[in-house]
């Protein structure tokens, strides 16, 4: 089905699409909606061009969500590769995980692991490589192991256990070839080798240097790992923290193993960001960005993936409307090469039942402009984009970033 | 045997015998839909109060903790009575935790509680001696007499050091009203850090009444009215007021009434005591009915004055006469709903209770006891006038990992670090005493906080930088939330340390208790 007619007949909500071929050219934004019982879960595709986005059509997860969560947490991730165009996205209130085949926008169906995984307290958060999927269920303290399958199957294999040092549960993960890398949102983080498949602990559990040096001048407070990504070449993981300033950690991996962060307070010329939750390098990682999830700014930083040190770099002003959609939850780029160009970035919605609370959830959209020594984040014109259902926290495009 | 063996021990510290007690049972609560009764009046004799009062919980229906204060009247369990002193009184209450079970806690924002220890360990365990700290953990409690102008050492008003663990010891609580305390509605509650919210939201509170003589209220039918909070089962969500534990979820629930005698005025004594419920009672008769404000927060305001809309932010009491309605009035008491912010927890608009107005009497309330005059001014006279030694600011700010948490809570002072709380981070704030102090009290964040303050009240003299007409003494005000640009809101108060009864170590905090747990609460010291 033609994405504009995809469109028209999903104009009163949410319904399961018909086929619709996914051409090299064509860009999807995709975003969840994350509706509780007795709503469906969904999340809705849009199209892409220059900083355009256009709705096309809304498919139905099959279960529900929460609603909210862990602002590092994603909910909803690909394949890192073309050749397994499948989407996978969390139903934390239902305990599973959705399918959904992108390249006929429809639900392929939806997967469970053990009947202990619960992650109803905030959310699923979803890794994937091109042979596994791991879910980390917030409530019960595990990750789930799926193996991936063809035809955007997935198949149950087991869980391992995973709490923070402090109690936490996980709010944020990636994953390469051979490491997962997990932040608790409670100070602590730890990576697992995956080579195997299942995790296996690489006993590194420690505190992050942010959250247990608090004497350092530019240093707040406490600040506690949430977001997390993984270079291409697996040398560093950076984590986005929870923090009174746009703060990020980043760990070396060449040992297999977390070493003890180095961390960045990212205060720029614009000001600072509160609560780094969610971090995304650029396709050539020259630049990673940071949604600050409370102040409703998005941050650049420059880095060097050779070394891991990052540079302070620029943020954008609070995006429009924020204050009626408080915090944002992940950013990705459009592109798939350079800077990535243009930034998509989930904003949290309100209930409107609620009194005095404005418009829902959003897509927020911004440019990117960078020298290599300074550069700039312009919030498009054409942002803010309103959509259906609060909720949102977790947004893909499709092509995926390649790693 | 158990029965008998606790009897025994019962016996020897209540002087009473109660099996219900040892069978660690809380007293059932009022049906859904009943008439709202006042709490069981204790009054002091001869200058003393003494009762014997112990904390119970028990797993409720849905599976959340009942936390209940029990005393044992004439051989049967009541909860939450109301203590009832006058000026120059002594308080001696006689307390034992009996916490036995801590079922699942409701969401909260800020990260699991976990112990945390207060005071010095070693000399606590070694000394069993609850004064000297611990480790707070969910079993142990101890109590705030929140208002109360008194001392901030264990025995009398004192919660950081205060530990007592649920080993059936009971501790003894001695305090001295002071002879200039203004007359007013106080109140009790837990406060051990990091398991206050549970302990409260789970029903521990009670009302505590200085006595006194107004010539406005005198003869008039009393009504103490308790505004808690309970979790709802099904949403799993402590967004449900209750009115003395009666639910107040209509449709869900029958409303709980009011049975008011036609043609009379009524003096009410309502206490906000749930843990994040802001108020805008209304009574609706049908049109909101003016109400004869005559004391915020335990202290008379300098001038009685008619609102038809009060405001009170979780802790908030307020006293004032309702007017006289025709028999069949249709009326109800409602909040209006509170806009709590962006990030805050919703409060609707909703009917708290029915308001029957017949022609009868009615034995659920009655008129309370006339008090001798106080024999000393009331403190806090003249504080408006009083030229301030020290200004200070103050500002509440958040961290969230997530919507649902764990989040962190904190209120600082500029330029020092935002810290959790913590006994060992020391004093934020050092004075003496006889200090006058104005404080500014800013939010830097999307939701309203509860300021508030320990062992002294506060006269509240701006908001947003422009002052308040009529100054007005409290010791919990609301802090408006931050719409994400523009100057932060704030509030100014006048904080009074004259007095040499309150040197110590104490703590202020926001008083809705899931950011107080969270770490939302320093301490001050205030030198002799």
């Amino acid at each position: 089905m033609p994405l504009a007619l995809a469109a028209m007949c999903s104009a009163a909500g949410p319904a399961a699409q018909g086929d619709k071929a996914q051409t090299p050219s064509s860009i999807s934004v995709v975003v969840n909606e994350d509706t509780g019982f007795p709503t469906p879960n969904a999340l809705s595709f849009y199209q892409a061009a220059g900083t355009q986005i256009t709705y096309q059509s809304s498919v139905y997860t099959g279960g529900f969500g929460i609603q909210g969560g862990f602002f590092g947490t994603s909910r909803l991730n690909s394949v890192p590769s073309l050749s397994a165009p499948c989407l996978y996205v969390s139903d934390a209130g239902s305990n599973d995980i959705a399918s959904i085949s992108l390249s006929t926008q429809q639900a392929v169906g939806t997967f469970t692991g053990s009947q202990t995984d619960d992650g109803s307290s905030n959310g699923i958060s979803l890794a994937v490589n091109t042979s596994y999927l791991y879910a980390s269920f917030t409530a019960s303290n595990t990750i789930g192991t799926f193996a991936v399958q063809s035809g955007c199957g997935l198949s149950f294999l087991g869980d391992v256990s995973a709490i923070g040092l402090q109690g936490g549960s996980v709010s944020g993960m990636a994953v390469n070839g051979k490491m997962l890398v997990v932040a608790y949102g409670d100070g602590s983080i730890q990576s697992f080798s995956v080579t195997g498949g299942m995790p296996v602990s690489n006993n590194d559990l420690q505190n992050s240097t942010g959250y247990t040096a608090p004497n350092q001048n530019w240093f707040a407070g406490p600040s506690m790992p949430s977001g997390v990504d993984i270079t291409q070449d697996g040398r560093f993981a950076i984590f986005g923290d929870i923090s009174a300033t746009s703060t990020v950690e980043v760990s070396s991996l060449t040992t297999g193993k977390l070493a003890t962060t180095l961390a960045y307070s990212l205060t720029s010329v614009e000001g600072t960001g509160v609560d780094a939750g969610a971090v995304r390098l650029s396709p050539d990682e020259s630049l990673l960005y940071i949604a600050n999830s409370e102040s409703g700014t998005v941050t650049a930083a420059f880095f060097n993936a050779t070394t891991g040190k990052i540079m302070r770099g620029c943020m954008s002003k609070t995006l429009q409307g924020f204050n009626f959609r408080p915090w944002l939850g992940s950013v990705v780029t459009r592109d798939t090469t350079g800077t990535g160009s243009v930034l998509y970035v989930a904003e949290f919605g309100r209930d409107y039942l609620e009194i005095n609370h404005g418009p829902a959830t959003a897509i927020g959209i911004l440019t990117v402009t960078s020298n290599g020594k300074t550069c700039t984040l312009t919030e498009a014109s054409t942002s803010p984009v309103q959509l259906f259902y609060p909720g949102a926290l977790s947004i893909g495009v499709y092509p995926p970033r390649p790693f | 045997m158990r029965c008998k063996l606790w009897f025994l021990q019962l016996v020897l510290v209540s002087g009473l015998p109660l099996c219900a007690v040892a069978q660690q049972m809380c007293p059932p609560r009022p049906t859904d839909g009943a008439a709202i009764a006042n709490p069981l009046d204790l009054y002091s004799q001869n200058g003393v109060l003494t009762l014997n009062l112990a904390l119970l919980s028990q797993i409720g229906p849905t599976g959340f903790t009942h936390y209940c204060y029990v005393y044992v009247n004439n051989g049967n369990p009541v909860e939450a009575p109301t203590l009832r002193v006058n000026p120059g009184d002594r308080l001696v209450l006689n307390f034992t935790n009996n916490i036995t079970v801590t079922g699942r806690p409701p969401k909260s924002r800020h990260a699991p509680m976990q112990p945390m220890a207060m005071g010095d360990m070693d000399a606590a365990a070694a000394q069993n001696n609850p004064c000297l700290g611990g480790m707070v953990t969910a079993t142990t409690t101890n109590i705030h007499f929140h208002g109360l102008n008194v001392a901030p050492i264990c025995h009398q008003d004192e919660v950081v050091k205060t530990i007592i663990p649920n080993n059936g010891q009971p501790f003894q609580y001695s305090i001295p009203i002071p002879a200039n305390d203004p007359p007013g509605l106080y109140w009790y509650h837990p406060h051990p850090h990091g398991f206050s919210a549970p302990q409260v939201l789970g029903g521990a509170s009670g009302a505590l009444i200085i006595g006194g003589t107004n010539s406005l209220t005198q003869g008039l039918t009393e009504r103490i009215l308790i505004f808690r909070r309970n979790v709802d089962a099904v949403t799993d969500d402590d967004g449900q007021f209750t009115v003395n534990f009666e639910t107040a979820n209509y449709p869900r629930h029958p409303l709980p009434v009011i049975n008011m005698t036609a043609g009379q005025q009524e003096f009410w004594r309502v206490l906000n005591a749930s843990t994040n419920g802001f108020l805008a009672l209304q009574l609706l008769a049908p049109a909101a009915q003016q109400l004869l404000v005559i004391s915020v927060d335990g202290i008379p305001l300098t001038t009685p004055t008619n609102m038809t809309t009060i405001y009170l932010p979780p802790a908030g009491r307020a006293e004032f006469i309702v007017p006289a309605l025709a028999v069949g009035t249709p009326s109800h008491l409602f909040t209006e709903g509170f806009d709590t912010g962006p990030i805050g927890d919703p409060m609707p608009a909703t009917s708290l209770a029915n308001i029957v107005v017949g022609p009868g009497k009615y034995d659920e309330v009655h008129t309370a006891r006339a008090v001798p005059p106080p024999t000393e001014a009331p403190r806090f006279s003249g504080l408006a006038s009083v030229t301030p030694n020290t200004t200070r600011a103050l500002y509440f700010s958040e961290l969230n990992v997530g919507t649902n948490g764990p989040g962190q809570f904190f209120i600082t002072v500029p330029g020092q670090k935002q810290k959790l709380f913590d006994p060992k981070n020391g004093p934020a704030i050092t004075t003496k005493v006889g200090s006058v102090e104005d404080w500014t009290i800013s939010n830097q964040t999307g939701e309203p906080h509860a300021f508030h303050i320990h062992q002294v009240h506060f006269l509240v003299t701006a908001i947003n930088g422009v002052s308040v007409t009529n100054p007005y003494m409290a010791d919990t005000i609301t802090v408006p939330y931050w719409i994400g640009t523009g100057p932060y809101p704030n509030v100014t108060v006048r904080m009074d340390f004259r007095d040499p009864n309150i040197a110590g170590s104490f703590v202020y905090h926001c008083h809705i208790l899931d950011h107080e747990d969270g770490g939302m609460m320093a301490t001050i010291v205030v030198q002799p």
